[in-house]
C-alpha cells in the first residue's frame, strides 16, 4: 500500500445499497480507505438477479445480468470485483465461474451481450468484502486502526447463509473460512474491542427471500436467531448480509405478536461496528441512524 | 411434513429422470443421489415442503413429473445452500430445485404460487430499470393476487414501511435506473431469444 491509496477493487454495491441496505454501503465506503481498500464503483451496475431472477426471467437472461456487470467491470480493468452483499456475491461469483468454465455457456452469454455491444472474456475474480478484509487487509490491520475500542459491547455474530455457502473454503471463494462454523465475524468483533458471545446459530437461515414473500412460513426461523442472541445476553446482533439485517430487524414486532415475546434487539453490520471503533462519525460513517432498532449502548460509544 | 397416500391414478413419465438430467440446471448430477437424506435433514424449512429434497429426487426417478413440477418444495426453498455443502455425493440440491422451478414456470405448471408472483414482480423491475426497486417490487407483488389481498398485505407491512422510511431506507421518488436501460433490455431480449431457440431444438 505504498502509494497511500491502497489496493483498488471494482466495487459492485447492488440494489439494496440504494434502499434497505444503505447503511452497509455507507459504512463500507467509510471504512474501506482506512483499511487500504480503494473502491472504484462499477459503472452502470445492474441487478444480480438475487434468489428469484431465474424464475421471473429464465436461466440465460438471469445469467446475462451477471454477464453485463462483468463485461462492464472488464472495461474498468483487471482488478478484482468486490461486493459486500451476500446475494450479489453468490450470483456474480457463481455466474462468473459458470461463464469461465462452461464454454458453451460463455458463447451464449457473449452472444446476448453482443446485442448491447459488450463482451466478457477476461478472467476476473469476484470477491466478498469480508473475504478481502480477512485475506488482503488482515485482521491485524483492522486491530491497528481501532482508536475507539467497543469495550463491553456484547456482539452476537450472525453470518447467515450466502456469505459463506456454498463458496467458503473453496479456492475461488477465497479459502478464508468454513461454511458451518466461520470465525471471521467474531474476529472482526474482537478486533474492534467488543466481546463476541457464543452464538451457535451463526449460520442458521433467516428465511431469505421467502421471509420477504411469505413471512408466516419463516418467522420461527428468525425467532431462533433472536432467542439465541437473547440467551447469550448480546447487546447487538452483527451481520454481513443486507437481507439478514433487514429480515431479523424488521420482523421482531411480528414475532413478538405471534409468539408473545418482547424482542427489540438491534441488528447492525460489522462495517458499522468498525466505523464506530475507528472513531468515525456516528451518522455519516457508521450510519447508525439507519437502524430501525437503535442500539443506545453502541451510539453512546460512537463519536 | 405432509404425507401423501399412494395415488394409483397418477401418471408416470418414465423418461422424466432423463429429461431432468438433460434440461435442468444441475440435473446431470442427480444420478449421484444415494437417498441418504442429509439434504432433507439439513433443510431449515422442510416443514413447509410437500416433499423434502430427498423424496423429490426419488419421485423424479419414479417419473412422477406432474407431482414434482407442481410441488411447493420448489418455492419454499430459502436458498441457504446447507444441503449443497453437506451432500456427501456432491449433488447441487439448491440449484436443481431452482432449475426445476424455472422449468415448471416455463411449462405452465405453476402460476399462482406466491414465489412465482413475487419473481415476476422482481423481474419486471430488473428488466425495466436494471435494478430492484424494493418499494415497487413489494407493492406489485402484494397487489398481484388482487386488490383486496394487496390492501391487506400492504396494511400488514405498513409499520415496517414506516420504520424503513424514517430510517431513510425506503426509497421514494423516481426509481433508480441503470444509465443504459436500452442496452440492458437489448441484452436480456437477446438472451431470451437464445434460450427459446435452444428450447425449440430440445423438443
Amino acid at each position: 500500500m505504498s502509494d497511500g491509496r491502497g489496493k483498488k477493487y471494482t466495487y459492485y454495491p447492488g440494489c439494496s445499497s440504494q434502499g434497505s441496505g444503505k447503511h452497509l454501503d455507507e459504512s463500507l465506503r467509510a471504512i474501506a480507505p482506512e483499511l487500504g481498500v480503494e473502491l472504484e464503483t462499477l459503472d452502470d451496475w445492474n441487478c444480480c438477479g438475487a434468489s428469484v431472477g431465474h424464475v421471473g426471467g429464465g436461466t440465460l437472461p438471469n445469467l446475462a445480468l451477471t454477464g453485463r456487470n462483468l463485461a462492464n467491470a472488464q472495461k474498468q480493468g483487471p482488478q478484482d470485483v468486490l461486493t459486500a452483499c451476500a446475494a450479489c456475491y453468490l450470483n456474480t461469483h457463481a455466474g462468473n465461474e459458470k461463464i469461465k468454465k462452461d464454454v458453451a455457456m460463455r458463447g451464449r452469454v457473449n452472444e446476448a451481450l453482443s446485442a448491447g455491444d459488450l463482451s466478457y472474456d477476461e478472467d476476473l475474480q469476484v470477491r466478498h468484502a469480508c473475504e478481502v478484509i480477512v485475506n488482503d487487509v488482515g485482521i491485524d490491520k483492522v486491530k491497528d486502526r481501532v482508536t475507539n475500542p467497543l469495550t463491553g459491547l456484547k456482539v452476537a455474530g450472525y453470518v447467515g447463509c450466502q456469505t459463506v455457502r456454498p463458496f467458503a473454503n473453496t479456492d475461488g471463494g477465497g479459502n478464508y473460512d468454513t461454511y458451518d462454523d466461520p470465525e471471521f465475524l467474531d474476529d472482526f468483533t474482537e478486533a474492534c474491542g467488543a466481546e463476541a458471545v457464543d452464538f451457535d446459530v451463526k449460520t442458521a437461515c433467516c428465511g431469505g427471500a421467502v421471509s420477504v414473500i411469505s413471512p408466516e412460513k419463516t418467522l420461527h426461523l428468525i425467532k431462533e436467531i433472536l432467542d439465541a442472541a437473547k440467551e447469550a445476553d448480546a447487546d447487538v446482533i452483527a451481520t454481513p448480509c443486507p437481507l439478514c439485517q433487514t429480515n431479523v430487524e424488521m420482523y421482531q414486532d411480528a414475532i413478538n405478536k405471534e409468539f408473545g415475546t418482547d424482542f427489540a434487539i438491534p441488528v447492525v453490520f460489522y462495517s458499522q461496528l468498525m466505523a464506530v471503533a475507528f472513531g468515525m462519525d456516528a451518522k455519516d460513517d457508521a450510519a447508525l441512524g439507519r437502524n430501525t432498532i437503535r442500539s443506545e449502548k453502541l451510539e453512546k460509544m460512537a463519536k | 411434513m405432509a404425507q401423501s397416500a399412494p395415488d394409483t391414478a397418477r401418471k408416470y413419465d418414465l423418461g422424466f429422470a432423463r429429461w431432468v438430467y438433460e434440461n435442468v440446471e444441475g440435473g446431470d448430477k442427480l444420478s449421484m443421489c444415494m437417498q441418504c437424506g442429509v439434504c432433507s435433514g439439513s433443510c431449515p424449512i422442510g416443514t413447509e415442503m410437500d416433499h423434502g429434497p430427498r423424496k423429490l429426487f426419488m419421485m423424479i426417478r419414479a417419473g412422477m413429473k406432474e407431482a414434482v413440477l407442481t410441488s411447493n418444495t420448489l418455492w419454499n426453498c430459502t436458498k441457504c445452500y446447507r444441503c449443497v455443502v453437506r451432500c456427501p455425493r456432491g449433488v447441487p440440491v439448491t440449484y436443481i430445485l431452482g432449475g426445476l422451478g424455472t422449468k415448471a414456470v416455463e411449462m405452465g405448471y405453476v402460476k399462482t404460487e406466491d414465489t412465482v408472483r413475487f419473481s415476476k414482480a422482481f423481474w419486471w423491475s430488473a428488466k425495466t430499470f436494471g435494478r430492484t426497486d424494493e418499494r415497487l417490487v413489494t407493492s406489485r407483488y402484494h397487489f398481484s393476487g388482487g386488490f383486496g389481498e394487496g390492501v391487506k398485505k400492504s396494511l400488514a407491512n405498513l409499520k415496517i414501511a414506516l420504520g424503513m422510511f424514517k430510517a431513510g431506507r425506503l426509497h421514494l421518488g423516481a426509481p433508480h435506473k441503470v444509465k443504459g436501460t436500452k442496452n440492458l433490455q437489448a441484452i436480456l431480449a437477446k438472451a431470451q431469444e437464445i434460450e427459446e431457440r435452444a428450447g425449440e431444438t430440445e423438443r
